[in-house]
């Protein structure tokens, strides 16, 4: 029955495709054409200016593009007019030494060919986040969250006709406003939490409490009306989008979902409880799930419903269900490497699975709260609701080649997918945040001043940096950073070196101590020696290398190019020439230089092994 | 031979293998300079200076140099143990040898390495003789310093005489340049019937 239930599903998702929204006037000779502000297709709202992918017959990425015109001609062919971005692969010739940003695109400005163009609407693929990062006073600065969000971002133009990359961007670009390109005011409004709960509030008219919410979803759960859920998946967004009454995208609500998670979060557990609820309505009653809220009073008595007690195999539903409802909605999505199409699951997924955290532990909440990162909220959530039940995952896998295209992490947690892994044993997850550590260099020159560089003698030569700092670890149960001491010609064979930098100077202190007054011993009878570490301050790059000669006078009048060239290139020396003599003596230098470091090194080793004869332990 | 950690790790000796250790490098050899110096050996697709930090004054520099292929860095040894190498500066050599994997500064961890420490008191038997393992340590690194001391003097040494050498050699084709430019050499040779003119 199930199976059935959800073909039937299908097969009307596959016929529900597309809806016109608002007018925006007519045009043309007769005016017989019809433009629009905005449509829904795929179960997406899409307004004039947003930015969308389009697809294209054997193309691997899809095209981006700003819808800036929207209109249905007589013949009923919907028509969209689309001003280009281009990807900083597309106009490499013109970039010249510019290296762009990861996700840099570059607006189409001029005149001419590749401008913009005029498309059937059903190559829409999907809505693509692009932020405007120019520094432009006539663009609203995107915030930190915005940026963090974005699929791409832009602040340049590329001049089609003139083939030239700019800065600025025109009052109009393809005749459209340039606050049109800019980021949307309404982005701001909307990202403001605070508000945008309020005017929810205010909309539904009744704030199911907390803990109300996920009795709702089990509500409908347990009354076997699972399948409403995944339908109501598909609208879900368009009635959020309502709710909060901004006029963004998609995308846009993402960052939402997540503060919300952290911060309001009985918010987001009204809305998505609510919006279910009404789902279940809207297919019961009508055939266009987009309806107006008319459901308050439904809302109110979802709400005075009494309280269920949620049981295990409810909650391996829902999770089956959330599986399904990805399933669906990966595959609804009909461009699989579009980002979008993975990032429109998530939320979803994040919201129903908090819940049914919610009813076993209200304290993943509250953990949550303290992760400033909503990226990774969402897709710890994730892996949560992978854990919740295999089956599960299993369907949310075959949504993982979309997903890894949106973000690496959402992969490694997909295929890591540990169930009751709790949040904080998330170790390896932690790792992809790790900030860059500064230059080895000024580190060491700084905790030479503050006297935590200590110099590391007698390892194994082959220990590597890791292995150093868990010897610290373990003999001092101090934390550091090390860095072995790189091997040259004329390094000791038996003692190797690293440098050392602790955290304070009493740790520092502490281990040069110990070190002095014991004896840590390493494996084959190497006792560790520890000393303050010093950095050798070099007075810059000497002008003069010994060994490297000039004749003062030609030195100044070298004017003969291959003269020059002699020199300053890098030459095997020819046997008939003053050079090769002189080469042949630092040849031999170099050679007696070498049998004095091997036979110093071998009366080392000798005097090492008499030593370590005498050791009773090995 | 499966796991991650071993594939990684035969990965690294691989790349061993095709790198290239230099030294007595100018310390005006920079990476552009190095990769066209060697760039006609083969593809150099890494340099990597080994930084000084043990040594507090200005010694050579060396570098690793990975190569496309195994094969470029056997030549490149050969070729620089066979003929002396000029590299940004005449008449002193570079010295080209394989690399080890101590050089490395981001070696990885050889797999299954487990090491072993303890803490070993005054009580112990080996603690007398942990302290001179330790003091002979010591003295090595010393030993090691004022051999690295003695070289670089030598190797002063032999630049100062070598700046002798050249500087008396200029000085004689110096004479020579002028009594060909002030006419003396063309007047001897008439004088004893020789042809000097260049042809």
């Amino acid at each position: 029955m199930p199976a059935m239930a959800c073909s039937e599903e299908a097969a009307k998702l596959e016929n529900y495709e597309f809806k016109w929204g608002k007018k925006r006037g007519v045009g043309g000779k007769k005016k017989d054409i019809q433009f629009y502000e905005s449509f829904t297709y795929d179960g997406v709202d899409y307004f004039l200016y947003d930015c969308v992918y389009l697809h294209k017959e054997g193309e691997p990425e899809p095209f981006i593009g700003k819808l800036v015109k929207i209109w249905e001609q007589p013949d009923h062919k919907k028509k969209v007019k689309v001003l280009w971005f281009f990807y900083p692969v597309e106009i490499l010739n013109w970039l010249g030494d510019d290296v762009p940003l990861e996700n840099e695109l570059f607006l189409a400005s001029g005149e001419g060919v590749g401008l913009a163009n005029v498309n059937s609407l059903e190559v829409i693929a999907g809505k693509c986040n692009v932020i405007c990062t120019s520094k432009d006073s006539r663009n609203p600065h995107p915030s930190e969250e915005e940026l963090e969000m974005a699929d791409y971002i832009f602040y340049r133009t590329f001049d089609v006709q003139q083939c030239t990359i700019l800065d600025k961007i025109d009052e109009k670009v393809a005749g459209v406003e340039v606050r049109f390109i800019f980021n949307r005011k309404e982005d701001h409004k909307s990202s403001d939490i605070p508000k945008l709960d309020a005017v929810r509030n205010e909309k539904n008219g009744n704030t199911v409490a907390i803990n109300e919410a996920p009795q709702l979803l089990s509500e409908l759960n347990s009354s076997g009306e699972l399948k409403n859920i995944t339908t109501d998946y598909k609208f879900r967004h368009s009635v959020i989008k309502e709710d909060a009454d901004a006029k963004d995208s998609l995308v846009k609500q993402e960052p939402l979902l997540g503060e919300k998670l952290a911060s309001g979060t009985d918010a987001q557990l009204n809305q998505t409880a609510t919006t279910d609820f009404k789902q279940q309505h809207v297919s019961d009653g009508k055939t266009k799930p987009r309806h107006k809220y008319d459901s308050d009073e439904d809302e109110g008595k979802a709400g005075k419903k009494p309280i269920n007690q949620v049981e295990d195999n409810k909650k391996l539903k829902s999770g089956r269900d959330l599986g399904a409802l990805d399933n669906r909605s990966s595959k609804k999505a009909r461009l699989d490497s579009s980002a979008r199409s993975s990032e429109e699951p998530e939320p979803n997924i994040s919201s129903l699975s908090a819940l049914d955290k919610d009813r076993n532990n209200n304290s993943i909440l509250k953990k949550l709260r303290g992760d400033s990162d909503e990226d990774k909220t969402k897709f710890r959530l994730v892996k949560d609701s992978l854990g919740l039940e295999k089956d599960a995952s299993k369907k949310v896998k075959s949504d993982e080649k979309a997903s890894k295209l949106s973000n690496g992490t959402l992969h490694k947690a997909a295929a890591a997918h540990a169930p009751e892994k709790d949040f904080g044993s998330d170790g390896p997850e932690l790792e992809v945040a790790r900030r860059p550590d500064a230059p080895w260099e000024e580190r060491m020159q700084t905790a030479h001043e503050q006297g935590t560089l200590v110099l590391l003698e007698n390892l194994d030569p082959a220990y590597t940096s890791a292995e150093v700092e868990d010897i610290v670890w373990h003999g001092f149960r101090e934390y550091c950073t090390a860095k072995v001491v790189q091997r040259t010609a004329i390094s000791s064979p038996h003692s190797g070196q690293a440098f050392v930098i602790f955290k304070t100077l009493e740790a520092a202190e502490m281990m040069i101590r110990k070190l002095d007054e014991g004896c840590l011993m390493l494996p084959n009878g190497r006792p560790l020696v520890g000393s303050r570490g010093t950095y050798p301050r070099l007075l810059g790059k000497q002008s003069t290398f010994a060994g490297h000669l000039f004749i003062d006078k030609v030195k100044f009048q070298m004017q003969r190019e291959e003269m020059k060239r002699a020199v300053s290139t890098s030459h095997c020396s020819q046997p008939n020439t003053i050079e090769y003599e002189m080469a042949m003596e630092w040849s031999l230098l170099q050679a007696r230089s070498d049998s004095w470091w091997k036979k110093l090194y071998k009366q080392h080793g000798e005097e090492l092994r008499k030593h370590k004869a005498n050791l009773k332990s090995k | 031979m499966g796991t991650p950690e071993h594939k990684e790790y035969a990965a690294f000796e691989e790349k061993v293998r095709r790198t290239v250790y230099i030294d007595n490098l100018s310390t005006q050899v920079t990476e552009v300079v190095l990769k066209t110096a060697l760039g006609q050996f083969g593809n150099v697709t890494n340099v990597q200076f080994i930084p000084n930090y043990t040594e507090l004054r200005n010694i050579p520099q060396h570098a690793l140099v990975e190569m496309e292929t195994v094969k470029q860095a056997k030549s490149i040894v050969l070729e620089m143990t066979n003929y002396p190498f000029m590299m940004s500066g005449m008449p002193r050599p570079v010295r080209g040898r394989a690399a080890e994997m101590e050089m490395f500064g981001d070696r990885p961890i050889k797999p299954g390495r487990k090491i072993q420490c303890r803490w070993v008191g005054p009580q112990d038997p080996d603690f007398e003789v942990a302290k001179n393992l330790k003091r002979l340590t010591r003295r090595h690194a010393a030993e090691a310093s004022s051999m690295l001391n003695h070289q670089l003097e030598d190797e002063e040494k032999l630049s100062k005489q070598q700046a002798e050498a050249l500087k008396a050699n200029y000085k004689k084709f110096e004479m020579i340049e002028s009594i060909r430019l002030d006419g003396t050499l063309g007047r001897l040779a008439r004088q004893y019937g020789f042809n000097v003119k260049d042809d």
